[in-house]
């Protein structure tokens, strides 16, 4: 947690440390060629003087909005006296003699000055929310990270099931295997066949252990084609041993022609879990008769619909919606970021969760994922 | 060998579990029957063989622990190994208190299991033995004559010949003839033996079904 507050904090101040932009040095370059490109047209022509004034002006403009204060201030005093020297009477002299030699130049320098500074101040502004956005993004992903660490951490007696079954399977293997092949006798086809089982067993740890570490990984996300039911396969397979414990059966309903989705496999098994950790929590905290998690997948139009339905105790209607809030929880152990992030990775995907009561107990939570395209 | 081998039944939910624990004990010249459930091992008929189970104590459906209490209602009284994946002490306890001969934690030494079946499979034995002892002693008893019935019960109740003929209305003499009878068809060869006979035939006086 302390970790987490840190990052908030710290990050974004040591981002605006490196608030200098490039030097505009070729607004300034690309003002002048205008500027010189405007004073020959307007000579060729002999405009008067105020055109020429009022067509500077634009210059300015247009120069201060992409530059900075002293390059604006510079095309600035260039244009006013082009101004003076070629269009105010007399001609190619400089030298306060009329009205607008006194105004232009401190209609130009201030237009240039006020516009530099309000072009910085927005440009200030559009980028904190940006690395403010950036920031937000990081803590989410640091957030999901330390839920999921959390979700293994009340998961562990099951993984340590998942893990100890093959384990001892192989400890039995291979007792047997040196029984076989000892004594006067050998049993050399006993004795193959328990070795034979010692390697599958030993194949099934390293799976359950690889489908830790996927969970465990802490990634930006990365979008890749996968297949959902797959992805909904391995999270039962981790769970099932957490529901059977808590009396609960879980169902899959899987379709199986569906499309492919574009999805962080990692994320997606996150939210999953989190669905399937809230049924399973649901239904035991009120003793049950009966005890049901039915996972579905199914086509939704051209895209994925994955339900996970409960026959637990039900959501009150009025928090219906409050339950994605992020820290709403009804669980004395929960810091209520599950459904938060799930929901925000969910929309990440280009899809949508909501939650709905059954027609008989408990609640169905849902999510779309779009098809890859 | 004029026995037949003892048999081993495993319940294990795990399939992997179970073919293991099979091929080891099978190496170990055992005979094995495996079972995925307890309503399984409940449902299927068991020789009435030598044998014991071994038996995990998660399971779904019905525990361990629901089906060794299971079998004591319907007094099945295989002798139970619980093997388990984390077993914490209050479970072993009452599984241990409840009459389990061994408690292991998987992963265990393949020596300490087959020790275990071993000291269940004798436990086994001498229950055979016992109930074995028990029916003969009560073959014994039921080829005695009402009459001699009666003499043996007052007999070892610690009435004297006198007092019984006094009791039963008839004379001391066939009394004595009477509790010769007894004596003969229980093959007890003192007071005190017969006293013991009759204490083990009511102690395991058959309960009214």
């Amino acid at each position: 947690m302390s970790n987490f507050t840190g990052t908030l904090l710290v990050k974004p101040n040591a981002m605006s440390n490196e608030h200098n932009r490039p030097f505009r040095l070729w607004y300034a370059v690309g003002g002048g060629i205008a500027l010189a490109l405007l004073t020959l047209i307007c000579f060729r022509f002999q405009a008067n003087s105020t055109t020429v004034a009022l067509l500077y002006l634009v210059v300015i403009i247009l120069v201060s909005l992409r530059s900075s204060l002293v390059p604006s201030a510079l095309v600035a005093i260039i244009a006013y006296l082009c101004l003076d020297y070629f269009f105010t009477a007399p001609l190619f002299t400089l030298g306060m003699n009329q009205t607008l030699d006194f105004v232009a130049p401190i209609a130009y320098v201030t237009t240039a000055f006020v516009i530099t500074r309000l072009m910085f101040r927005v440009r200030k502004s559009t980028e904190d929310q940006r690395r403010a956005e950036e920031a937000l993004r990081r803590a989410q992903a640091e957030m999901a990270h330390i839920t999921r660490v959390m979700t293994m951490g009340e998961l562990a007696a099951s993984i340590a099931h998942e893990i100890n079954q093959p384990l001892s399977a192989i400890v039995n293997n291979g007792s047997a295997c040196l029984r076989w092949l000892a004594g006067d006798s050998p049993n050399i086809a006993e004795a193959r066949e328990a070795a034979q089982d010692v390697i599958r067993e030993g194949n099934r740890a390293g799976e359950v252990i690889t489908r830790i570490r996927g969970f465990l990984r802490k990634t930006e996300s990365e979008k890749a084609s996968m297949d959902i039911n797959q992805t909904i396969r391995d999270v039962v397979i981790l769970m099932r041993n957490e529901a059977e414990s808590k009396g609960v059966t879980l169902q899959m309903e899987l379709t199986n022609d569906l499309p492919a989705v574009l999805g962080d496999r990692v994320q997606l098994q996150q939210v999953i879990l989190n669905l399937v950790m809230n049924g399973i929590e649901a239904m035991t905290s009120f003793s049950h008769q009966k005890r049901e998690l039915r996972i579905r997948s199914r086509h939704y139009e051209s895209d994925v619909l994955v339900a996970v339905q409960d026959s637990g105790v039900g959501i009150d209607p009025e928090n219906l919606e409050k339950i994605f809030d992020a820290f709403y929880t009804t669980k004395s152990q929960g810091m209520g970021m599950g459904l938060a992030i799930s929901r925000s990775i969910v929309e990440d995907h280009g899809g949508q969760l909501w939650v709905q009561q059954n027609d008989s107990a408990g609640t169905t939570f849902q999510f779309t994922l779009l098809k890859q395209p | 060998m004029s026995e037949p081998k003892p048999l081993v039944f495993i319940v294990d939910d795990d399939e992997a579990v179970r073919k293991s624990l099979g091929s080891l004990i099978r190496s170990a010249g055992l005979g094995v029957e495996t079972f995925a459930s307890a309503q399984q091992f409940l449902a299927s008929p068991r020789a009435d063989v030598l044998s014991c189970l071994v038996l995990d104590l998660k399971l779904p459906g019905l525990s361990g622990l629901d089906l060794q209490k299971r079998m004591a209602e319907l007094d099945i009284e295989t002798p139970i190994v619980f093997i388990t994946g984390h077993g914490d002490i209050p479970t072993s306890v009452r599984a241990i208190k409840a009459g389990a001969v061994e408690f292991l934690t998987k992963p265990f030494r393949d020596q300490d299991l087959l020790d275990a079946i071993q000291q269940a499979i004798e436990r086994d034995r001498n229950m055979r033995q016992q109930q074995a002892n028990i029916a003969e002693l009560r073959g014994r008893h039921e080829s005695l004559t009402p009459r001699e019935k009666e003499v043996m019960n007052l007999v070892v109740s610690g009435l004297l010949n006198k007092q019984v003929a006094a009791q039963l209305g008839i004379s001391e003499y066939t009394v004595k003839i009477h509790r010769g009878q007894v004596m003969a068809k229980m093959q007890a060869e003192s007071l005190a033996d017969l006293v013991r006979i009759s204490e083990k035939l009511v102690m395991t006086r058959p309960k009214p079904s």
